[in-house]
């Protein structure tokens, strides 16, 4: 198997398995969740196998050194891992999930196919988005991603909450991607190239690189729900259980720090943003840890731990600590999905999503409260899970920077040892409270894997701890070995470890006396927080809008045309009367071969005069069509047969569909005369400003004298190169091939658009 | 207004073939005359409107189902045409490179000649005639009950 094909090979099956999904379920509905879980293994499978180091070059345009490249280097392995091997897991839920969620929600089981294509073209994305080496391919995948997460938390698209959810992620995300864009426009033309490597190579610290450095980092933060951007992340949670258990660990919110991953040289170049970094990074943790522990709700608490972890990445990000924050990444991973599945799977069997209202179900549920409780234990960085080392790196980053980050640090990582305790406590101990249903096994195994892959990751940390120093090297450019163990003695982090775990026990026992501070915080917040300040920002803009469309429209139908007309014959023909292109306006002769010609010009100018004389609809049509078909035949007598060929063509299809359209129209309708404009003069002053300007333009164009070397020529002299006696077809199907691709791409927006507009005027 | 006498009738029901065989004729002979992908596609599409014109949208969709499948027409060509421009891409070459390249040979099968820029008309065309069968479509079932059904 060639090289390239080992690389791109898990992005190609998840793409194909994403197509496959979606039109065989069409037909099958019950084949997708199989399909879709077995697409998920194989594209697990080909990125184990992904060469270490192996690259795809294609070429796109080479002229202007843009490439598609792709590369599979130590932190897109890292992520591609991630995002397949959670995406098989939530898939395998999902597989569970789904049916009795569309049985409790009447939807046809049809409805979940959408979810299962849906979630495989996000593992599509976001494999595309890891393995991109230039700035092109990286910005397409991450609207991508953007896009498909729209569809997944609005999947539900009855719902109110749902469809507001959905488009506050696309609107946060969304809007800051276009900061990506212009990040990547700016360092594309200061550098020449596209290439991710290259620019990260020429960068040098100074206010360019701190400034495009910036653009990225609020896209990529917006992304990974860091504050202020944070608050679409627990709205999202909406979504059905398997759509928030991948957004919040392999897929969306990753993408965001993955990024500040991928530029991480670029970012390092400027300590005043890094510092800038850290603070919104601890601003997250004491968010999100706060209002974690005010949630009444099992997913939105896990929704608002995710915005405190990813805020942990952020932090060891900006320290440097590159291969810490790709453990840490892995770590959370696991440990977020496994949480929210099991979320998901209390719901399932108690039909219960409040916290205040569930206990006891460790005797019932044995085996998911196991998997959920390594998971809890991770999160909680608990020894012999792989979360004890996700927050040992994260002290050793803080501890290594000193000063008042130690501090910082050991208060985020109590408020998660806090409400880690409050999910999984209350869920699990106490007294039973709830009727418990059997739930399918397929939602207690994908949960009980990774709680079992997170206990293993904790007594043998090696695999993921080469892992994730493989990923530090692509990040930083530089070896960062990573090696964990666990050490008995008084190191730092081991210190701050157990002062966490201290305070974490007293924060526990305390709970009662402080519980009202942070649901204090959260109703400030949902009153004067950045969500509300977006909402309103977004119903001024459209108020705006709609205010100023109503000041500029032109209602009238011929009252716009005639806005068009004046204005562009105004302009253009200004121009060309005071600062003409070309030195004069000539005269020139009439040859006596061009008479035929001029005789269908008379004739089109005839046509035109009957046209504005024409009672009835159907004369206006025909005299039209005249004034057509002459041009047509000036084109033949100037010896241009596919010009002419064309406006012949084109002419006949519109008398027929106008003919067509009259023939529907009520017959005493079609027989009207025309309705007369009340203000003849108005008509004749346009009519005359728009023919007088266009006269001028046409003899000035006719004036010019045609230079000899011209684009046509060279035209002419490729045909045969490219195999065609026909010039004009080379031209359109070789030579500007892509503007004809352009074209006939717009062609069928408008066909969308036409059907979609008769469509709904049938149902209104 | 009725236009739907039966010298119309008879005459636009002979010249229906006759325009698709001129349709893909301009389409084949593109790379030696004048036409190409879009004439074709509009000649095609004008055969269509003036059955359209003579039986009214009622018979005409009546008469040929299969008509009503003309999107699926349209969004096959969209993808022909990006699929003959974007697979270069794959082996390497720029986009919307075609083959045979210059200076080879392109093997003929009377005027038809295999070279991926006839694909690429193909492409045009099918996008083109799908559109106007579409947009008729969209027309008659809209209007269709109220229009000229004589």
């Amino acid at each position: 198997m060639p090289e390239e094909f080992r690389v791109l090979a898990p992005l190609i099956v998840a793409a194909l398995g994403t197509f496959a999904v979606a039109t065989l379920g069409a037909v099958r509905p019950r084949l997708a969740p199989p399909l879709a879980v077995a697409t998920a293994a194989l594209a697990l499978a080909t990125t184990l196998l992904m060469p270490a180091g192996g690259r795809v070059d294609l070429a796109w345009a080479p002229t202007w050194d843009l490439r598609l490249t792709f590369a599979a280097d130590g932190l897109a392995k890292l992520y591609a891992l991630l995002a397949t091997g959670v995406g098989l897991a939530v898939l395998t839920y999902a597989a569970g999930y789904m049916p009795r969620h569309a049985a409790h929600e009447g939807h046809p089981l049809s409805r979940t196919v959408r979810l299962y294509s849906l979630i495989l073209l996000f593992m599509t994305a976001m494999l595309g988005l890891v393995l991109a080496q230039d700035l092109i391919v990286l910005i397409i995948f991450w609207d991508l991603t953007a896009i498909t997460s729209y569809y997944l938390i609005g999947y539900e698209q009855e719902q109110e909450a749902s469809r507001r959810a959905a488009m506050t992620a696309l609107l946060v995300t969304g809007i800051s991607a276009i900061l990506l864009i212009l990040a990547g426009v700016l360092l594309y033309t200061r550098f020449g190239t596209a290439q991710l490597p290259d620019i990260l190579a020429q960068a040098q610290a100074g206010p360019f690189v701190t400034a495009t450095g910036a653009l990225i980092a609020i896209a990529a933060l917006a992304k990974s729900a860091q504050v202020p951007m944070h608050f679409w992340l627990p709205q999202a949670m909406v979504a059905p259980t398997p759509v928030s258990s991948y957004l919040h660990s392999a897929a969306m919110v990753a993408a965001g720090v993955f990024l500040l991953g991928r530029v991480h040289p670029l970012l390092d170049l400027s300590p005043g943003l890094q510092n800038v970094l850290m603070a919104l990074g601890f601003a997250s943790m004491a968010i999100g840890g706060v209002l974690a522990l005010a949630q009444m709700e099992i997913k939105r608490l896990l929704a608002y731990s995710t915005i405190a972890q990813y805020g942990y990445v952020v932090v060891m990000l900006s320290l440097g600590a590159v291969e810490g924050a790709a453990f840490y990444i892995l770590a959370h991973a696991l440990i977020k999905s496994a949480l929210f599945m099991s979320a998901g799977a209390v719901t399932e069997a108690t039909g219960e999503t409040d916290l205040t209202r569930l206990g006891g179900l460790a005797r019932s549920l044995p085996l998911l409260a196991v998997g959920s409780g390594l998971a809890a234990a991770g999160l909680a960085a608990l020894p012999l899970t792989m979360g004890f080392f996700k927050d040992e790196v994260f002290f050793a980053a803080a501890a290594e920077r000193g000063g008042v980050v130690p501090v910082l640090a050991v208060a985020g990582a109590v408020l998660s040892f806090a409400y880690t305790w409050r999910f999984w406590g209350n869920i699990f101990l106490g007294p039973l409270r709830n009727r418990v249903e059997r739930i399918p096994w397929t939602l207690t195994l994908p949960v009980l894997a990774l709680g079992v892959l997170v206990g293993l990751g904790g007594i043998v940390p090696g695999p993921a701890a080469s892992l994730a120093a493989d990923a530090g090297e692509a990040m930083a450019g530089r070896a960062t070995p990573l090696q964990l163990a666990y050490h008995f003695d008084l190191r730092a982090p081991n210190l701050m470890a157990v002062i966490t775990w201290v305070l974490g026990v007293v924060a526990i026992l305390t709970a009662p006396r402080w519980a009202t501070i942070p649901r204090a915080v959260a109703r400030t917040g949902d009153r004067y927080g950045p969500d509300r300040g977006l909402f309103t920002a977004i119903i001024r803009l459209t108020t705006f809008s709609r205010r100023t469309r109503a000041f500029l429209e032109v209602r009238n139908l011929q009252w716009r045309i005639a806005t068009v007309l004046v204005a562009t014959a105004v302009l253009v023909g200004v121009t060309i009367v005071f600062a003409p292109p070309w030195p004069t306006f000539r005269v020139g002769r009439l040859p006596t071969s061009d008479w035929p010609l001029f005789l269908f010009l008379v004739l089109a100018a005839l046509s035109a005069l009957v046209a504005t004389r024409s009672a009835g609809r159907l004369t206006l049509v025909l005299s039209l069509s005249a004034v057509g078909y002459s041009l047509a035949a000036v084109f033949t007598f100037i010896g241009a047969p596919d010009v002419a060929l064309v406006a012949l063509l084109i002419e006949t299809m519109m008398t027929l569909l106008l003919l067509a359209v009259l023939g529907l129209l009520p017959i005493e309708l079609a027989r009207a005369p025309a309705e007369r404009e009340p203000h003849p003069g108005r008509r004749r002053a346009v009519g005359f400003i728009t023919t007088g300007f266009v006269f001028v333009i046409c003899w000035g164009v006719l004036s010019w004298p045609a230079p000899d070397a011209t684009m046509a020529r060279a035209h002419l002299e490729l045909s045969p190169a490219a195999h065609a006696a026909d010039v004009v077809t080379a031209i359109l199907a070789d030579f500007r091939g892509l503007d004809t691709l352009g074209e006939i791409t717009v062609i069928a927006v408008a066909l969308l658009g036409a059907l979609t507009f008769f469509a709904s005027r049938r149902s209104a | 207004m009725s236009m739907s006498t039966i010298l119309t009738k008879v005459i636009s029901r002979l010249i229906f073939l006759p325009t698709f065989v001129t349709a893909v004729a301009i389409l084949v002979k593109g790379y030696f005359g004048a036409g190409d992908g879009f004439s074709a596609g509009v000649i095609a599409g004008t055969g269509v409107v003036i059955q359209f014109l003579a039986f009214g949208p009622r018979e005409l969709f009546a008469r040929y189902p299969s008509l009503r499948r003309a999107p699926l027409l349209a969004w096959s060509g969209l993808l022909l045409g990006l699929a003959t421009a974007f697979a270069p891409v794959l082996w390497g070459d720029p986009i919307m490179t075609h083959y045979p390249r210059p200076g080879e040979e392109v093997p003929h099968l009377g005027l038809l000649a295999f070279h991926t820029a006839v694909l690429f008309d193909a492409a045009v065309f099918l996008l083109v005639f799908g559109m106007i069968v579409s947009v008729l479509g969209a027309i008659g079932n809209r209007y269709g009950s109220e229009g000229v059904d004589s």
